[in-house]
This record gives C-alpha cells, structure tokens and sequence, in this order.
C-alpha cells in the first residue's frame, strides 16, 4: 500500500505561504489522502460537471475548515477566501479582513487574493472591512515584479479593483494614477500578453506552479470582468492554457520540458500545482497537498468556469500514442542576446504507459528550466518518483544577465537564498544549460554537450529513481531499466560513476566536457519480455563519437535514423531538421495553431473547438 | 578661530573637526536608495524593515521618505520643482512630491526597472530614462514617453549622463558600449566598445569636457574630449565588475571607484596612480561610492549587505554611517528646497 502522503508531499505545505497544517487537517482532504482517482474519463457530461463541483467544494470546505473562531490570527486570506465563497461566517471574515489590511505583504502574490476577497465579499463583508481593503490599496504599494507571471497577477488584480472602486482620483491609490488611468495601464499589458502569448507562444510555458499565476487571473477576468470583451478574452486564455497544460498530462501529471518547476516536482513529478487543476478538472490524479496552496483562490471562483469537453477528452484519452509539437518562447532577455525572446520548440510523446518530452536545450530560462524527461505510469503518483532524465547543472551571471538586471556577481548566491537552494550545487537536477543541445524523435531523446573547460560543473547528471523496478548496467555501454510497464534504455556517452542522491535513486555523475545522453523508451507490451528488450536495443545502429565535438548516429526503435552533431542542425533518415522554418505554435492531432496567427484549433474526435483571439469567437463543432 | 597654543590635543581634534564640518550648513540633501532585505524574494515581504528611499539633510539621520520598497535604484532632482525628486525603481518611473513622500508612478506597462534617470539642464521639461532595453525619453515632465535608442546595438542602459554645457548633448552606458547623442537622443553612435555593461558615467565638476566611466569587463575609461573618445584608465583591473565612480567636487584631480572585489579606489591626480581604499570597510564588494558636495574629503561607500559607510578623509578611515545589513544601490545628492 503506497504512504497516504509522502514526506516531500508534507514540504510542500508550506509552499508559497500555505498555512501550515497539522496531519490531522491533512485528514481532511480526502482526495489527497484517498485512493487514487480512476483514470478512465467519465463519459456523461453531468456526472462530470457534478464530480467538478463536489472537488471544488472539497477543497474549499477543507481550507474553510482551518478556521477556528477562537484563534483568529491563524484565519489568512485564503481561509477567508474559501469561507466567503462557501458564503460563511461574514462577520468573522469581516473582522479578520480589517486585521489583515493592516499590514499587507506579498505584493502581486497579496493583490489577488484580495482581489478574490473583495469580489466575494461584496454583498458580504462588511462597510468596515470593504473600508479596510480600499484604504490598502491607497497606502500599500505592491511591487510590480519582474516576470510575466508577476504583471499577470498584477494587471488583472488592478483591472478588476479599479473596476469595483471606478472615477476615483490618484490620491486614492498608492501608485497616484486614477482609476482611469490603471483601467487603461492593465487593460494594455493584458492584451499586449495575450497576444504575445497567442502568436508567438507563452513566455514562462509549460509550469508545474506558475500555471496557477496565470490560470487564476484569467479565471477572474473571466468571471468579473464587466467589459464583456474582457470577460471572453479571460475564458478563451483560460481554455487555452488548460488545453496547452491537458496535451502534455499523462494520468494528471505534467510531462516532458517546462520552463519552470522545482526541486522536487522535477523528480516527483506529481507533486506541483499543475496536479491540483488535473485533479479539478480531468479528476485523474489526486490533488497535491492543500490542494497546491493557490489553487484555493481557483476553486473559489471555479463554479463559474467549464472546462470544454474537447480539453476534457484530450486530457484523459491516453488509449493510442502520439506526438504534440510547440512552439514558445524564452521569458523577456535583457542582455547577452540579440533577440528578446528566443523561440523553444518543444516535442512531446504521449501513450499510454510513458511519456518523452523535451526542448531544444540550451539556456531558455534561467535557474528552473527542466529540459526533457521520460514520465511513466503509476497507479499512485504519490511519493513516486517515476521519471528518467540528464542535465548539465549549470549555473552562473550568465544567464542570470540575460533575463534579470541585477548586477552580476551577487546573483548567483542571492538566487540560492531566495528559494532555489541547489542553483549552484553540482549534484542539481533543475537548470538549462548553454551546452547542452537536444533533439527528439518520437520517444527517444539525443542530449549532446561540449562543456568548455573551465566551466563551473563540468559534468552531466543523469537521474535515476529509487522506484525502478530494474536497473541493469549492460557491456554493451547501455544502461537498461523499468519503470511501470516502460523499460528505458539509457545511453552515457562517457564515462561515469554512481553517487547516492538524498530523496533516493542514484545520480549518474559523468564528469566529462564533451559527453551526452541517449535515451529510448518503450512500453513492455511490445515486447515479449526484458532480455527481448534489451536485446533489440543492442541490435539498433548506432555510432557515438566525442572529438571534436559530440556526435551521434543512432537508429531508434521505431526506425528512424537520426543523425545528431554538437553545433549542426539534427538530420532524420538524412533530412535535414530545420526547427524555425517547421515548428508551428501547436501542431498534433488535438491542438494546432499557425505562429502568428492568434487562432488555436482543438480537436478530438468528433469534437472541435475554434478560439479565435483576432475576432473574439469561440467556435464549437461536433462533425456528424 | 584662535586655538589656545598649550593644548595641542584639542587644537588636533578642532582642526580635524573643521576638517570635516561644512563650511555652512549643508547645500544638499542626501537621498539613499537602500533594500535592507537584500534576500527577499519577491512576494514574501513581511519584514518589519523598510526598504526604499532615505533622505538625510544632516548626515547624522536617515529618514524613510514614500512607499518601502526593495528596488529602489536611483533618484534625480527636478530642475524647476525643488520639492520634488523622481525616482527610478522597478516599477517604472516614479515622481515624489514634498522631497520624495508623494509618490505617483509615471510610466506605464511597457516601461520597466529604470536604472538611470537625467533631465537635461537646458530643457527642464526634458527627461531620459535608462532601461534594460532601452532609452525612454519624455518631453514634457514625464506625462508621454517615447523610446528613443536608435542607433544602439543591444538596448540594455545602466546609466545616462546629460553634458551640462550642451543641451540635448547626452552619453549612455549600454551593454556593449557608451554611445553618445548630440539631438536629444534622436540618434546615437557608438563612441567606445566594452565587452560588457558600462555601470556608470560621470561628468567632471571641474572640466565639463572630461568624463569618466567604469564596467562590467572593461575595467574604467576616460574621455577628455567630452566623450567623443575614450581611452582605457591604466592601473584599473578589468577582472572585476566596477560599479561606480565619483569625483571630489572640492578637488580638481580626486576621484573614485568602486566594485565587486574591487574595494574603493582612489587617485589624487586624475587617474594617473590608484590608491586601495579599502581598509575599515566590512568587504570588497561595494555597490557605489559618492563623493559628498558639501563636505570637502567627505565620501560614502556601500559595501554589499552592510552598512553605509562614511569617511571624512577621501577613505584614509572609515566608520559606520547608517543602515544595517543594506544593499545600497545609489546615493544622490540633490540641492536643497
């Protein structure tokens, strides 16, 4: 029987100041502590919506149960969040309100949350409390911040404040600007990012957290929006980030390259607060411990939203394999670059039993990029660590200049104070690096790396779980494995020693400049059994040479040979691949949308979808 | 003043004391840009410190002045309002009224953490504004803005130093270079190479034709041409990230520098030979150094995470000034109302 809950499970508690919970208030989330969730979907769209409105009512009746009326000071914002939106307890949420507005913190992470309280609490709060909220946003001044995800949260929270407390003058907001000229500001930076975002890909992509500092905003504009025109504008990026986060789920859990996750979603791959909205809305995997922490603020107002049945079905229909494409781009670079936001073209490999993601590699955000990966299935992802990859642990000023202004020798020690402790250590598992280049083609990745001496770190990590099923070092120089029903073959290109890792599993420590990683997955259902797997890897062409620069040819399982060369472009069956001229925004057989275009195009089965952001239209089609 | 000649301890320490008092009452205010919470992230801000801009009008306090916050870069005076400073700061660019209280943010969206900002003396209406990809410049007091960086390869600006002789006449420390523009910042050329960001540009109180600029890997430079050209300053290390300089306003030829590793440097004879100023200071690593205008020998250090630091004989000593664990990213010195 798996652990009701994992001890990394327990960390993340605290994560992004949730309260901290005592066990037997993780008691009371039953669905975190509940057997896992069937991953079959459910076909009857009332029964789905019924399942979508009891998990909402789940988690806001477990974060409203925190309160305990004779211990006010533990009741915070999300608590109040979750008791107005159970419409409960009015005159406690009142009082507690007026304490809270007295020493507001958070900055954009603050805004939202009592952008949520104030919009709940309308009919509810009392005049007081409604005072004390008003009289914030004239002293506080909340940070702007300084990524996309920091201005998301703010404009949206500053649209729709200034919407409730509309003709007011600049001496009654703490930035000076009337209630006009904030309207028009966020109006212009919502839009401005949603274009961006529509033609030519989102900045911070594919986040195993930040997905809810994007998904929140939009469920709000979505819901309170006066302007009719913004209220569409945040259901349609509400469908599209679903439907770009439910492409890339197997079972729930957010596979493959993400611009941004952690130390600890990076290896348990379930736990992040991209599970909490699979859980919410596909219901194929529990939610993460106090139901990913924000995820509060989305439930509370989730009953105003419907995730369309054609994400539902691409989310959940996972009986055939296939291969997704997309385009994204890098976060904003304000120096050691020549373009502002470079493109990522991401490649995904979803079937039923694994998945195999990645990016093109190199430095496409810093400090939390997580390049490729192989995910397989688990019947309970709880606690589990069912994932395989390689990283260049890279670190330095480098990249840190490239996309923050600070000054350059400081940063790399403050980033390790400021919540990324293992930034800088050789043994991280998190980070992009400038050499390192990937390609993939259908499930298996080429990771190549020319390391140039001198370079802090001058190795390659490779991950290996403490919940493989096998683990066998073969003569050949591959290293076989079984993960669930995948066997993985994993190939170093140099030498390399073993080191134990603190969460368990093994670290593959390779400390070699020019050096790389091959890896093939399949399901154990093509083959007649492990020595017939293994045997079959053998027997695939396949050339490795390191001088003067790494360089791979290798025919994969599926047939395909692909010709891989440290600096050059990739070759397939000797054609050459030329990423800019053939990777669309989306391209699949459920999501495709053309660079540029600002259409995206959802299909599954007999079921379609247009959203249309030139001309704000959501089309739906059944083909008959 | 006549000193009683039989004690000549205390002839010592009044002579000292003169030394380092003001002629009158100080000219200037000082404003301190100050992030007293140099490991917080962003988000998590309940620190019962205020970050933010410091006012001191008499060297001996610090006064919070306006909103705490933790990215506050530099600040400037307004040329015809006297109570009034603008600041530069992650958020955009921000006027203070009464010397910095009354904040009103005057930039929008597209504008972000400014790291420079200059009116130009011969048109007080007339405003730049430095950003990581960028050069804003408003016409009219900060209420429209425009970029202007044509001609800039690599946009990214840390400072701006408007010519004080010449109207219009302005010079940009960019990523790769310092560029100078002689319209307004209609145009720019490329008038010295770096390899790196260029950190700071000072003017010479004394010659309006010199300049002085330290960076990121190209050690410091010096023009005497009023920047059309440059020459590397010998004796200065281009190993380390400089990031600031200073004249002495009250000696032609004293100047200063400082960076990460770098300590404080200082030259009496106009860059020529460089003295380590380092020793009494908490650690090499110093934010920005400035020389005071009211007090002669009078300079400030900011070394990182650390107090204030103030000497009174150009860096021969140090003490503690203010401030406690404190990165200090500016410190500006703007005439009284």
């Amino acid at each position: 029987m798996k652990p009701r809950f994992s001890s990394s499970a327990v960390r993340r508690l605290t994560w992004c100041g949730a309260l901290l919970v005592s066990a037997g208030s993780l008691a009371a989330q039953p669905s975190f502590t509940a057997p896992p969730p069937s991953t079959a979907p459910v076909e009857d769209a009332s029964v789905r919506r019924l399942a979508y409105l009891g998990r909402i009512d789940e988690a806001l009746a477990w974060r409203a149960g925190l309160v305990r009326p004779d211990a006010p000071s533990g009741i915070g914002l999300a608590e109040v969040a979750a008791k107005l939106a159970r419409r409960e307890d009015a005159a406690l949420c009142s009082e507690r309100v007026i304490e809270l507005m007295k020493t507001p913190s958070g900055d954009m992470f603050w805004m939202f949350p009592v952008t949520c309280i104030s919009y709940l609490g309308r009919d509810q709060l009392s005049a007081a409390a409604q005072a004390a909220i008003r009289e914030a946003w004239r002293t506080y001044f909340p940070l702007r911040g300084f990524t996309e995800n920091h201005w998301v949260m703010y404009y949206t929270s500053l649209y729709l404040m200034a919407q409730l407390w509309p003709d007011e003058p600049g001496e009654r907001w703490f930035n000076g600007k009337s209630s006009e000229e904030i309207t028009e500001e966020a109006r212009g930076f919502l839009l401005h990012w949603m274009e961006l975002a529509t033609t030519i890909g989102q900045g911070e992509y594919d986040c195993t957290h930040y997905i809810g500092e994007y998904a929140i905003p939009m469920l709000f504009l979505a819901t309170w929006a006066k302007d009719p025109a913004m209220r569409l504008r945040g259901r349609m990026m509400l469908d599209y980030l679903m439907a770009d986060f439910a492409v890339e789920t197997l079972n729930g859990l957010y596979v493959g390259s993400h611009a941004r996750t952690d130390d600890v979603s990076v290896i348990e791959k379930w736990n992040a607060l991209s599970s909490f909205f699979a859980w919410l809305f596909l219901g194929n995997t529990p939610p993460p411990a106090s139901y990913g922490g924000w995820g509060i603020y989305f439930a509370a107002v989730a009953r105003h939203y419907e995730l369309p049945e054609v994400i539902y079905r691409i989310g959940t229909d996972r009986v055939g394999a296939y291969t997704h494409f997309e385009r994204k781009r890098t976060r904003h670079r304000w120096r050691n670059s020549d373009v502002r936001n470079a493109p990522v073209f991401k490649t995904t490999f979803i079937g039923p039993d694994y998945a195999v993601g990645s990016d093109q590699g190199g430095v496409l955000q810093p400090i939390q990029q997580h390049s490729w990966d192989v995910t397989w299935a688990v019947p309970d992802p709880r606690g589990v660590h069912n994932t395989m990859f390689s990283v260049q642990p890279f670190y330095g000023a480098h990249e840190l200049m490239m996309y923050f202004t600070e000054m350059p020798d400081s940063m790399p020690a403050v980033v390790t104070f400021q919540g990324k402790p293992t930034y800088i250590a050789e043994d991280k598992l998190l980070g992009g690096s400038p050499y390192e280049q990937i390609f993939q083609q259908d499930d298996a990745v080429i990771s190549l790396t020319d390391i140039p001496e001198g370079t802090n770190h001058r190795l390659v990590n490779g991950f290996f779980s403490k919940d493989l099923a096998r683990l066998e070092e073969d003569a050949s120089g591959w290293i076989f494995a079984q993960g669930g029903r995948t066997y993985l073959a994993y190939r170093p290109l140099a030498p390399y020693e073993w080191r134990p890792l603190e969460r368990g599993g093994k670290r593959l420590r390779s400390p070699h400049g020019r050096n790389g990683t091959i890896l093939q997955a399949a399901a154990e259902s093509e083959f007649g059994g492990w020595e017939e797997f293994k045997a079959a890897i053998r027997a695939l062409p396949l050339q490795i040479r390191l001088e003067p620069v790494p360089r791979v040819a290798f025919t994969t399982l599926r047939g395909r040979k692909v010709e891989c060369a440290y600096g050059a472009p990739p070759r397939v069956d000797g054609r050459v691949v030329d990423r800019e001229k053939e990777w669309k925004l989306f391209a699949g057989p459920y999501l495709n949308a053309e660079v540029g275009s600002g259409i995206l195009t959802l299909t599954h089965g007999r079921l379609k979808r247009v959203l249309d952001f030139n001309t704000l239209t959501i089309t739906d089609s059944v083909a008959p | 003043m006549r000193l009683p000649p039989r004690i000549p301890g205390l002839a010592a320490l009044l002579l000292a004391a003169a030394a380092a008092a003001p002629a009158a009452a100080p000219r200037h205010d000082l404003f301190a840009c100050v992030n007293l919470r140099a490991h917080q992230v962003m988000g998590n801000t309940r620190v019962p410190v205020k970050s933010g801009l410091y006012v001191s009008s008499d060297r001996e306090t610090f006064t919070h002045t306006g909103h705490p916050h933790i990215r506050v870069f530099t600040v400037a005076p307004d040329p015809v309002d006297r109570s009034t400073v603008w600041v530069a700061l992650l958020d955009g660019v921000v006027r203070a009224r009464e010397r910095g209280a009354t904040w009103r943010t005057m930039t929008g969206w597209e504008m972000q953490e400014p790291r420079a900002i200059v009116f130009d003396p011969g048109d007080p209406e007339r405003i730049y504004a430095g950003l990581p990809d960028g050069i804003a410049v408003s016409g009219d007091r900060g209420q429209t803005w425009r970029r202007m960086n044509e001609g800039i390869r690599r946009a990214y600006t840390e400072t701006l130093t408007v010519d004080r002789t010449r109207p219009g006449r302005l010079l940009a420390g960019t990523e790769l270079g310092i560029y100078l523009s002689e319209d307004g910042a209609r145009s720019w050329r490329l008038v010295q190479t770096t390899d790196k960001v260029t950190y700071d540009l000072q003017q010479s109180p004394h010659d309006p034709a010199q300049f002085f600029a330290v960076t990121s890997a190209d050690g410091a430079l010096r023009s005497d041409d009023g920047g059309r050209t440059w020459q590397r300053v010998p004796g200065v290390p281009a190993a380390q990230t400089l990031h600031a300089c200073t004249y002495d306003p009250a000696t032609p030829g004293r100047l200063a520098y400082c960076g990460w590793g770098a300590g404080v440097q200082v030259s009496e004879d106009g860059g020529r030979t460089w003295t380590d100023r380092t020793a009494g200071l908490p650690n090499r690593d110093i934010w920005t150094v400035r020389a005071d205008p009211d007090f002669p020998a009078r300079l400030y250090a900011a070394p990182y995470y650390q107090p204030l630091h103030v000497s009174d004989d150009f860096g021969r000593t140090w003490r503690p000034a203010a401030f406690g664990e404190a990165v200090v990213y500016d410190i500006v010195f703007i005439p009284r109302a």
